[in-house]
Formats: structure tokens, sequence, C-alpha cells
């Protein structure tokens, strides 16, 4: 068994490097970008907070989860029961028990409250699926995310079924977004190195020798369930405090399939994968999404047909997966070798 | 009684159309353990092939003016052709990839081809107007129950019969059902893995299109989405019928459609709209009692 | 010209190398046992020569066709039937479609009749149940039937892992003195994995001894009988 300590020191580079270009990407876009180009750097870097959620689940028990999107709207929703006004709660929420109706909360109150419910929900529906394993955990993951979705859209008096919930402050801009896919990168990148995360990953790749050497996979799936729910859950905050609006179908399975395909892109078992996944993926999507609009090179504009961004994003998602199956990372981390000490692989 | 008859023919006719889908479904999954996510938008593409390309609301119809018996066979053949092409293009190039892969690739599959859709079409629904005459009723045991409805069981019934023919009887079949139990000791004893994924394709394509022909003319509108709920519940209906089992697949497509009915009819009104919450709380309970599915062939071990 | 030839084949299963460097030959209507302890590659090799599992080096080739990296479909038509370890009975299938699964690639189809019957002589209980289930078979009736169905696909080389593997001594004698017998007719190339190399002594025939993924040691098995090498070389009693 390896040292805590000896692991930390082998690997703490990458949450160094990873939060480090995302300082860089925020710094570029405060100092060169127009508004807009700020609006989709936020919501990029709430799309890292997101996938760095699911992969703390997905990448260290190797279970695909469609269901982190329901934490997502958990934590959004609740965001906005803690931080509407209770003037506006009261005629558009009138469901809600009065103590969560007369209160509003600071954005930063709301944000740890909120995401803390979602992982309360984690444990609570973990508790039941996490008995399960391979594709019949997926698919109670999707049925647990389509529960939510049903309940979130119906439930009138609480959460205004389809209409959007509105008024809730826009407080996440870029350097909040920014803080708050560190702090996913750092909670994923300690749960991994930790006990819990190695004791995981063991189950992950050799369940029957790791349930032998005294590993309770269930109780380990649960923890990094409930773990990964807070971060996603978290994401959801941070979203509704950007948009200022939340509607249920915002998290469904537009976003569980978009999200989960850059995490698989970057690749399924790396922090770095999940990380950069987001992160190349959306600035593809943002050039072509330039290209579309016309860009001058050398005088000569190229503009492409409305529609294509999709279409080649689909077709640049399978090529790279044909060549890399694994991802683009693969099991790699990114690394700085021998800073702060010598040794250069991860996992 | 008339409203049993009415419950019970409402039950199948929604069931046969998750039975078809999750058949699509299974029959991949059997062969090369892919979860095709295209699937439905399969079926999408086999309605818009019908259709000149427009954004207006009111569809043109351009093949879908021709005759019933010429029609139906083009519209299957779209559907085999288009599966087989995505077998061809995209997963042939997966074949040992993990299946988080091969399930992303198909996701991004769909999402190209609903985009190509969007580009011609544009995103609104159409309206089309495919054999409306079928929505007449006629009278059953004194239930009115429409046309069409009775055509969806007869149409399923008979393409299950003819697929079981197919299977039991056939060489392709007899292959097929071989590999998709055990793919490596099939191709050991020269089994083409080519030909049998490709057939596979192929067939799963035919009930695309099958279910993508009822659809349309159910509900009279060409949409992109269309064919994603179905998918979904197949998926489900797939999973817990057990993978890799066919009858399983159809037995809970079957089960599901009906379970919906039945919630439609007997919640109280409040709980009406949180019928699908039901239903899928309803699925994880059944995967708890059974995680490798209802119908899990004896032989069956997970292997995703 | 040999009928199989294996050269130098190496193969790894990740880092670790379970065949290295391994070459045999064998003729027609010859009969090769490979036998050696547990984890010595006997099943790797055969394989690799079925296709299931890409050698790292080395090449082999069938008939004068090289088949290293041919699909296992390609292999099964140049003439190489198959019973792997494990058995891997088609469980859904009834008995007579397994037996007859192998049977698409024969280009003497009028003789696929006269050899089921030949299977079903041989193993009468297999006839008893043909249209049943073969997923609820005993271990020993699985062994029959993977035996009877590598026969099927009417091979030039038939390889089976273990034979004698769960079935009672007298249906041992049976299968054996089937294979001989279709080898004395037909021509049938044999190529037997038994870890114990008492059946190899019985029946006769070239035997190599694998350990550790290397062939150490090769010849009549008749006569490695009494030799003290043979034991030695098994357990690896004084090497260095």
């Amino acid at each position: 068994m390896k040292q805590p300590q000896s692991v930390l020191a082998k690997t703490i580079s990458t949450p160094v490097i990873l939060i480090a270009l995302l300082v860089v990407i925020a710094i570029l876009t405060a100092l060169f970008g127009s508004g807009s180009f700020a609006r989709t750097v936020t919501e990029i870097f709430i799309r890292v907070a997101f996938v760095v959620g699911l992969y703390i689940f997905i990448g260290n028990s190797g279970v695909i989860s469609f269901g982190h999107a329901g934490f997502m709207c958990i934590g959004a929703y609740a965001a906005a029961w803690f931080t509407v006004p209770p003037m506006m709660k009261k005629v558009l929420l009138p469901g809600l028990p009065e103590i969560v109706s007369n209160a509003q909360l600071p954005f930063l109150g709301s944000l740890v409250l909120s995401s803390f419910l979602a992982a309360l929900v984690a444990l609570l529906v973990g508790l039941i699926m996490m008995r399960l394993a391979g594709i019949a955990a997926s698919i109670a993951t999707f049925a647990f995310l389509a529960v939510i979705n049903t309940v979130y859209a119906n439930w009138e008096s609480v959460t205004a079924a389809t209409s959007s919930v509105v008024g809730i402050p826009m407080v996440t801009g870029v350097w909040t977004s920014l803080f708050g896919a560190s702090a996913a990168i750092l909670i994923a990148y300690f749960y991994s190195i930790s006990r819990w995360g190695l004791a995981l990953r063991a189950a992950r790749d050799e369940d029957i020798a790791a349930s032998a050497s005294g590993v309770d996979i269930y109780r380990q799936r649960l923890i990094s369930f409930v773990i990964s729910a807070f971060v996603c859950g978290m994401s959801g905050v941070l979203y509704a405090h950007y948009l200022g609006v939340v509607n249920p179908d915002a998290f469904y399975l537009g976003i569980t399939f978009i999200s989960l395909s850059m995490f698989v892109v970057g690749g399924m078992s790396s922090l770095s994968g999940a990380v950069l996944g987001v992160v190349i993926i959306s600035a593809i999507i943002q050039i072509l999404r330039w290209f579309e609009k016309g860009i001058d090179i050398g005088g000569l504009t190229l503009e492409l047909p409305n529609g294509i961004q999709e279409i080649a994003i689909g077709v640049v998602m399978i090529v790279i997966l044909v060549f890399r199956p694994a991802g683009l990372l693969g099991k790699r981390e990114v690394l700085l070798k021998g800073w702060p000490f010598k040794r250069r692989t991860a996992d | 009684m008339t409203a049993v008859l009415q419950i019970l023919f409402d039950a199948l006719a929604v069931g046969s159309i998750y039975a078809l889908g999750a058949l699509g479904i299974a029959l991949i999954f059997g062969v090369m353990r892919l979860v095709n996510f295209a699937h439905g938008d399969y079926i999408a593409f086999c309605v818009f092939a019908m259709l000149v390309p427009s954004t207006d609301v009111v569809a043109i119809v351009l093949i879908g003016k021709l005759p019933a018996i010429l029609l139906i066979p083009i519209i299957l053949l779209i559907g085999a052709v288009i599966s087989v092409l995505s077998e061809m293009l995209v997963f042939r190039h997966l074949r040992n990839a993990n299946p988080a892969t091969m399930m992303i690739c198909s996701f991004a599959l769909g999402f190209v081809i609903q985009h190509v859709l969007l580009m011609f079409y544009s995103s609104r629904p159409k309206a089309i107007n495919l054999w409306s005459n079928l929505s007449l009723p006629v009278e059953i045991f004194g239930a009115r129950i429409p046309l069409l409805q009775l055509l969806t069981i007869i149409i399923t019934f008979v393409i299950l019969v003819a697929l079981m023919w197919f299977l039991k009887r056939t060489r392709y079949g007899l292959e097929m059902r071989a590999a998709a139990e055990d793919f490596t000791m099939a191709r050991m004893l020269g089994v083409r893995a080519n030909r049998v994924i490709m057939t596979a394709f192929a067939v799963s394509g035919l009930l695309a299109a099958s279910i993508g022909l009822i659809l349309a003319t159910q509900t009279g509108v060409a949409d992109i989405r269309m064919g994603m709920p179905i998918m979904l519940v197949a998926f489900v209906a797939t999973v817990i019928g057990g993978l890799g089992s066919l009858p399983g697949a159809v037995i809970c497509g079957l089960l599901i459609g009906a379970a919906s009915v039945l919630l439609q009819v007997f919640l109280p009104l409040d709980a009406r709209p949180f019928r699908d919450a039901f239903l899928y709380s309803a699925v994880i309970l059944c995967l708890l009692w059974r995680p490798d599915g209802i119908f899990a062939p004896r032989s069956a071990k997970q292997r995703v | 010209m040999s009928l199989l030839s294996v050269r130098d084949i190496s193969v790894h299963y990740g880092q670790l190398a379970a065949l290295r460097g391994v070459s045999i030959s064998m003729d027609e209507g010859e009969t090769l046992f490979v036998t050696g302890p547990n984890g010595a590659g006997k099943s790797t090799l055969l394989k690799a020569i079925a296709g299931a599992v890409r050698p790292s080096s080395g090449s082999i080739s069938l008939a004068d066709k090289v088949i290293s990296g041919q699909p296992p479909e390609q292999t099964a038509r140049l003439g190489f039937s198959m019973v792997p370890e494990g058995r891997h009975v088609f469980g859904s299938l009834t008995i007579e479609e397994n037996l007859r699964l192998g049977t698409g690639i024969r280009a003497d189809k009028d003789r696929i009749e006269g050899d089921l019957e030949t299977v079903y002589e041989v193993f009468p209980m297999l006839a008893e149940r043909k249209d049943g289930q073969a997923g609820v078979l005993s271990g020993g009736q699985q062994q029959m039937l993977v035996i009877g169905r590598a026969l099927m696909a009417g091979p030039k080389l038939i390889a089976i892992d273990e034979p004698s593997l769960g079935l009672a001594p007298k249906v041992i004698d049976q299968v054996y003195d089937t294979l001989l017998k279709l080898r004395d007719s037909r021509g049938l190339t044999l190529l037997i994995v038994e870890q114990s190399s008492t059946r190899a002594m019985l029946t006769g025939g070239r035997m190599v001894l694998l350990r550790g993924g290397k062939i150490v040691l090769e010849g009549d098995a008749r006569e490695l009988a009494n030799d003290e090498s043979l034991r030695r070389a098994y357990f690896g009693f004084g090497e260095h």
C-alpha cells in the first residue's frame, strides 16, 4: 500500500496544472474577451465543475451514470428556493414550507446548503441503488433522472412546473465559476488520492480481489456517489445564479449526453481527461460558432452554413473515439515531471 | 367489459411499439454489446425521408404519396440502409472499444443525424397526413377501437412471428443467436463477424422503420425528436428484460407499455402528472429485484 | 510441406508474456500432444492458432497460408477446428443446432448428415436430447457436445483443449478411439492439449512439453515416457 503522503507528493501537480489552465483562460477572458465571450467561458467553467463531479463517481467506480443531471437540477432549484426574494416566492411557489419561503440566503450560504441537499438526496437514493453494478446501475441512475425530471416538471406549487422560476440573483460570472470549477477539481483530486478513492478504483479494476482484501464495494460506491452529487449540485447552484432562471428541461437529457460525451472524449478514468474534455470540446464548438458567423482569412470571408457546428462536433467526437477509444487522455493524468518531486505516472 | 377491452387494446398498442423498439436495441446489443442510442434517430430519419426538405409547417409529402405497397418497402429499406451504413462508417471501427465509448459514439451519431434533419427540415414539427382513414374506429365486442390500434397490434404480432422464424429457421438466424451468446466461439466455428453484425443492424433498421411508419400514421406529426422517448423506454425494457434476451426485451416492452396505460387510468387525478415517476421507480425496484434482468439467459454474465 | 507451422511466436497479455518464442510444426495425419503444468501457455498456444489472441511476434501458417493476424472465421475456413478450454457451449441453442453451427463452412455438404450420425453414434446421449437446449447439459455432456461440434466442421486439423476434462474414463477411451479412427480414415490431424502426459504415452504420437511459455522438451511420447528428463522438465527440477 502506498502512503497517502507520497501519492500526494507525486501527483499534486495534476490539480495545480488544471486549475492554472482555467486561471489562464479566465485572465485572458478578463483582458481581451467581450461580454458574450465571458458568458461562454462562465458556462464552460460550470460545465467543468459538473463533469468533474461525474468523474468522481464514474471515473473511480467505472459505473456509467445517467443520473447526475438530476443532482444539478436539485442544486439549482434549491438555490432558487433559498435566494429568490420571499415576496416573489410566495406568489410563484406557494407550496414551499414557511421556513424556506421566508429565507433569503446570501450566495455562499445557498451554495453550501443547496449542494448539501443534492448530496443528501444522493445518500438516500444511493442507499438503494448502489447495490447494483454495471449496466443495471446505469439504468437505475437513468430512471432516477426521469423521476426527478417528472417531479420537478409537474410539482406546480414548489417548482412552478414547466414554467421557469425567475428572480435568482445573477451573481455567477467568470471568477465565481472559476472558483467553483477549482473547488470541484480539488475535491475530486483529494477524493481520488484518499483511501476511499484508492479502494474504489481497486474495486473497479479487480472487484473480486478488492472485496477479498476487505473493500466494501457498496459502501465505497455510496461515498463516491454522495461526494459527486455534492459537486454536481454545486454546479447546478452556479448555473442557477448564472442564468437567473431555472427550468426542469435544462437538467435533463441534453446536458446529460453532452456532458457524458465531453467526459468520455477526454478520458473516463482521468481527472485531467474530465477537465480537458470539456475545455477542448467547448473550444471546438466556439471556433465552429465563429465560423458560422463568418471569419475573415486574408480578405476571404469563410462562412459555414448554420447547423454545421452541431454536425461537425458530432463527427469530431466520433473520430476522436475511433482513434482513441479510451479518450484523449485514457487513464493518464497531466503531470509535471519531477515537480515538486521526481516521478512520472499517476494512478 | 367494454372499458376493460378498451384499456387492454390501449396497453397492447402502446406496448407493441416499445416492444419493437426494445427488439431493435436488443438485437444489436446481443451481437456487439452496443447500446445504440442512435436507434431513435433512425426512426425519425425514416419518417422524414417521406417528405420534401422544407421548413414549412405542413409537410410536402414526396415519396409518402406512393401507394402503400411501394411506400412501405421503400421506407423499410431506408431504415435498413441507414442502420447498416452507421455500422460500416462508425461502429465497425469501434469493435474493440469499451461499451461506454461505443455508447457515446452512438449518441454522437444520433446527434449528427438529428442535426442533419434539422438543417433540411427545421426544428418545427410538421403535420403529415398518412393514411388518415386508419384512425377511424372499428367496433369489437362493443369497444370502439381505432383501426390503426388494431393494425399496430397485428403488425407487431406479424413482425414478431417473422423474426422468430428468421432466427429459428434460417442459417443467418442460427449464426446470430450463436454470436449473441458467445461471439468468439461462433467465429472459431466459421461464423463471419461482419455478416452477422450487418444482418443484426439491417433487421434493427427494419424495426426502426416500422416504428416510424406506425408513429407517423398514429400521430400525424413528423418531429425530429419523435424517436427519442421510444428509444429510452426501449432501452429500459431491454435491460430489465435481461440484456441479450430477445423474448425478455419484447415482454418487458409490452409490460412497460401496459404499466404506463394502467397507471394513466388508475392513478388518482392529482398523481397522474407524476405517472412517469411511478413508472421509473418501478423500474428501479425491478432492477433491485433482478439486477441481471427478469429474463436473463442462464449463461448471461455481466460484461458491461 | 507441413500442414501447420508455428514459427517463433510470442503472446503477451499486457506486460505478461504467456508464450515466448514457441515453434511447432505438424504434418498431415499426425498427432501432437502439448502438455505442461498450469499456466504454461498451452491454451494460449491454441488460441493464438485459432486467431482468438494475436501473437506479438512470430508467424503461424496453415496449409501454406499465413493465418496469424487473420480473424478466427478465416482460420476456421482453412480447416482448423477447435475445442477451447471452458467448453463454450451455446446454451440457448439446441444440441443439434450447436452441432450444425460449424457446418456452414464445409465444402463437402453431402457428408454432413453422415458425420452427424457418426457423432450421435459415439455420443448416443446427444442423439437422445438433440432438440433440447444445450445449456442444461452436465459438464461431461457439454464436453461431448463441443468435441462433436468441432468434428462437424469437417476439419483437417482439430485442436482440443483437455478432451478428458469432466468425462468418465470409459467415455474418454471412446473419444480417443473416434479421433484416432478419423485420423486414420480421413487423415485428420490431431493437436491435443493435456495437462498430464499419461494419455499421450498410451496413445502415442509426438509430444511437446511447455513450461513458462517455452518448449522445454520435445520428442516421441512413448520414448519420453521412460525418460527421467520428462519429470524433471515438467516440474522444473535441475534448472538454474
